[in-house]
């Protein structure tokens, strides 16, 4: 990356059902958690920027000016930026860019989402345009189920194997959330309970799905300079990259998906990297569902086209293999929308500065950040490292 | 920081379009990209600047406006209200990453509620929006604490419609345009007294698309870069109840603008503003904010005839959002509008004066809760 650019704080909710806070105090946790993380106060921070999912989802739109004082924006410039579901990884890309640009030194970025206060699934089919798309989506579950069924038809993926493989991404990610203290959902789940849930779109079952949560992040971003005097262990970024594809579902092809392949060759090509499943210590992949999961692992080039099945079987992914995927638990647990890709971000920053506790993966030093938005739309890929 | 320069622009026209939003779209980016002589992978990034639900009927709005605007595949994101996305587009190239970045705002005014309804969703569903309180709403309360205060007058007020609906007659984008007199304004229909219906801003459609580029490439690129001299943004309580309405966060908005661009006596220094007054008597507020008269004096300056096309100060000579209101998009509106102005290619609605320096202005939310103020120089 030409411009070395710091995270210097992350700070989190404890991500659920939040009946205990209104959505501006639930916005406030995550900045103060962060602020008190970089050891700054709002005063050190010259600018804000926003992100949530769409206005339909809590029933307030231009959310920056609801929470105008809960993320400490008053008399700063403040930045409203929305992809979708990758809004967590764009506020953050904005957030880069804004101190890369020379016209801030700190920069905060909050995103946010409180689900349990409004219809997620409805919102979400309010994506499909209103003439020819919406009248047959099924909010989420329908479009990813129909995308992972193209993936497994494509390349001959046994059904049993890709339940197999879909299981065992559950297992873990659920064992794995064991060890985060702001997961949503902190359950064991058995292989024999992933395959026997409830059918939500078949093949994909209640535990292949993420969770509908309350919850906020806040990253904040600085200078190399400023990262030098206030910070002991930055985390640096070293690469991002954001790919958009057409907009009607049926146009493109999603077992290959080029947003998400594209996104990340670009991150890639900014921090140097050609192997990534050597050169990466841990990814924080967006993984909303199972089946999802492993298409990413392919575009990610994590493995061949087609293998991703046999690489989550022989354990690859799992806390203690060779990339050890979502060692929070993913957003398989936890799926605050707005603020869920910034939350892979935070991940991503805590782990290679060896401050995720019980999740840390050991010696992490290069981490993958990822989110996915849109009708399978939208990726945006952010790598962070411990080194400048 | 690297310099960022305008170096082209592109507009469609106001008026209710016949044009699927994807159409409208597709053919002001294509016409933009055809003065600049580029093709869309030439382009390093593509920023939208498009609002969602309320304002297109679709959630996530930059999902369907990535086809229009040439983004597949490209670097690019999207910032909801369009002087934001102005900015973006400028810190890509500052960055160093990007050497060219074009930024497109649209919205089809025409297909969706009005301003009102939409409005009241920046409202807090508790206690704020069962009072009804909307944009308008509160224009109104500022305007009759305005008038109160300083003891400027309701036909002056309605000055600004004249003025600025007259200029619009020159514009050929300009959606609402007519010769009317301050008696026809008095006289239209009061909707939250005191604001009257002419002096509420229309709703349009509108895609306008500005390209921005680094010095050396804008100076390949155009023989009149139009470069970023300064900007400055703030934003201020969400309760209306909490803020001064009269003495809000454009000073502090403009004041770091002025400073970026060294500028010490707007007045002076400023040859033409493109304000964002979607109310009447906002132009003489902001106006009076922005430091081009003194406090409570935005009375005296529409009466003295200052801000008219041939005036010290053109204000809106596009006829401003009076006369078109594309409302999420209407932020770069006026930053195109100003930088036509400084490249003297504004048309028949070129002021009179020589324009070296130029402001554009952006406000939304409740009385102006976020104010964005742009600095562009020849």
């Amino acid at each position: 990356m030409g411009k070395a650019i710091a995270i210097i704080g992350t700070g989190q909710t404890r991500h659920g059902r939040r009946s205990d806070v209104c959505y501006p105090d639930l916005v406030r946790e995550a900045v103060t958690a962060a602020l008190e993380d970089a050891g700054i106060t709002l005063k050190d921070v010259d600018g804000v920027v926003l992100g949530t999912m769409p206005s339909m989802m809590e029933g307030v739109s231009s959310t920056h000016f609801y929470f105008a004082e809960a993320m400490g924006s008053i008399g700063k410039p403040v930045m409203k930026v929305e992809t979708c579901g990758s809004t967590g990884q764009s506020i953050a890309h904005c957030g880069f860019y804004w101190v890369a640009s020379g016209m801030a030194d700190i920069v905060l970025v909050v995103g946010s989402e409180k689900m349990s206060e409004g219809d997620g699934q409805a919102t979400m089919t309010t994506v499909f345009d209103p003439f020819f798309q919406r009248t047959f989506a099924a909010g989420a579950p329908g479009v990813f189920t129909m995308q992972s069924m193209e993936w497994m038809y494509r390349f001959k993926i046994p059904e049993e194997k890709g339940r197999d493989a879909a299981a065992l991404i559950s297992v873990s990610n659920h064992d794995n959330a064991m060890d985060n203290p702001y997961a949503h959902i902190r359950t064991r789940v058995t292989m024999d309970d992933v395959k026997n849930a409830r059918v939500i779109t078949y093949p994909v079952r209640l535990l292949d799905v993420c969770p509908a949560s309350d919850g906020a992040c806040a990253v904040i971003f600085a200078t190399r300079e400023k990262a030098k005097k206030i910070c002991k262990k930055p985390a640096w970024i070293k690469g991002l990259g954001f790919r958009g594809e057409e907009f009607f579902y049926g146009e493109s092809d999603k077992s290959i998906w080029m947003s998400a392949t594209e996104a990340a060759k670009e991150a890639y090509r900014h921090a140097g990297i050609r192997n990534p499943l050597k050169e990466l210590d841990v990814a924080e992949v967006y993984n909303p569902f199972t089946y999802q999961e492993m298409i990413f692992y392919e575009c990610f080039g994590f493995c061949p086209r087609g293998e991703a099945p046999d690489y989550v079987l022989k354990g690859t992914f799992m806390k203690d293999g060779k990339l050890p995927c979502c060692p929070s638990g993913g957003t398989l647990c936890t799926n605050p929308i707005g603020a869920t890709g910034l939350v892979r971000l935070a991940e991503a920053a805590l782990q290679v500065t060896g401050k995720a506790g019980e999740r840390q993966v050991e010696g992490a030093r290069l981490a993958l950040s990822h989110a996915m938005g849109g009708v399978d739309q939208f990726n945006a890929v952010t790598i962070v490292g411990s080194k400048l | 920081m690297r310099k960022v320069a305008i170096t082209h622009v592109a507009q469609s026209s106001g008026v209710e379009s016949r044009e699927s939003l994807m159409d409208f779209t597709y053919r002001v980016n294509k016409e933009i990209l055809d003065k600049a002589g580029l093709k869309r992978e030439d382009v390093g990034c593509i920023i939208a600047g498009a609002a969602d639900i309320f304002h297109s009927g679709l959630s996530c709005a930059n999902a369907f406006d990535w086809d229009g605007i040439g983004a597949f595949l490209k670097e690019g994101s999207r910032a909801e209200e369009s002087a934001m996305s102005f900015i973006y587009g400028c810190m890509r190239i500052m960055s160093g990453y990007y050497d060219t970045v074009l930024v497109t705002a649209l919205v089809k005014g025409s297909e969706n509620p009005d301003n009102d309804p939409i409005t009241s969703f920046y409202g807090d569903p508790f206690y704020l929006r069962p009072l009804g309180v909307n944009e308008s709403s509160v224009a109104a309360l500022q305007m009759r604490q305005y008038m109160e205060r300083y003891r400027v007058t309701e036909e002056q007020c309605a000055k600004v419609v004249v003025k600025n609906l007259g200029n619009a007659l020159r514009n050929p984008c300009a959606d609402r345009k007519r010769r009317i007199s301050i008696e026809d304004v008095m006289r239209s229909e009061r909707v939250y007294d005191p604001l009257k219906a002419l002096e509420c801003a229309p709703k349009s459609d509108g895609v306008v698309a500005v390209l921005l580029a680094s010095e050396s490439r804008a100076k390949k690129l155009t023989k009149k870069p139009v470069w970023l001299a300064g900007y400055g943004c703030s934003m201020d309580h969400f309760n209306p109840g909490d803020r001064n309405l009269l003495n809000g966060h454009l000073r502090i908005a403009a004041e770091k603008a002025y400073r970026a661009a060294g500028i010490r006596d707007p007045r002076k220094r400023i040859h033409v503003a493109e304000v964002c007054e979607p109310y009447a008597f906002q132009e003489l507020l902001w106006c009076e904010q922005l430091g081009f008269c003194n406090e409570g004096k935005g009375g005296h300056m529409i009466d003295s005839g200052m801000t008219e096309m041939d005036g010290e100060l053109p204000v809106n000579p596009s006829g401003g959002v009076l006369a078109t209101n594309p409302y999420p998009a209407r932020g770069l509106y006026r930053i195109a509008e100003a930088a036509l102005q400084v490249k003297g290619e504004a048309g028949e609605h070129q002021v009179g004066r020589k324009v070296k320096t130029a402001l554009a202005h952006s406000t939304h939310g409740f009385g102006g809760q976020c104010h964005s103020v742009v600095i562009l120089s020849a």
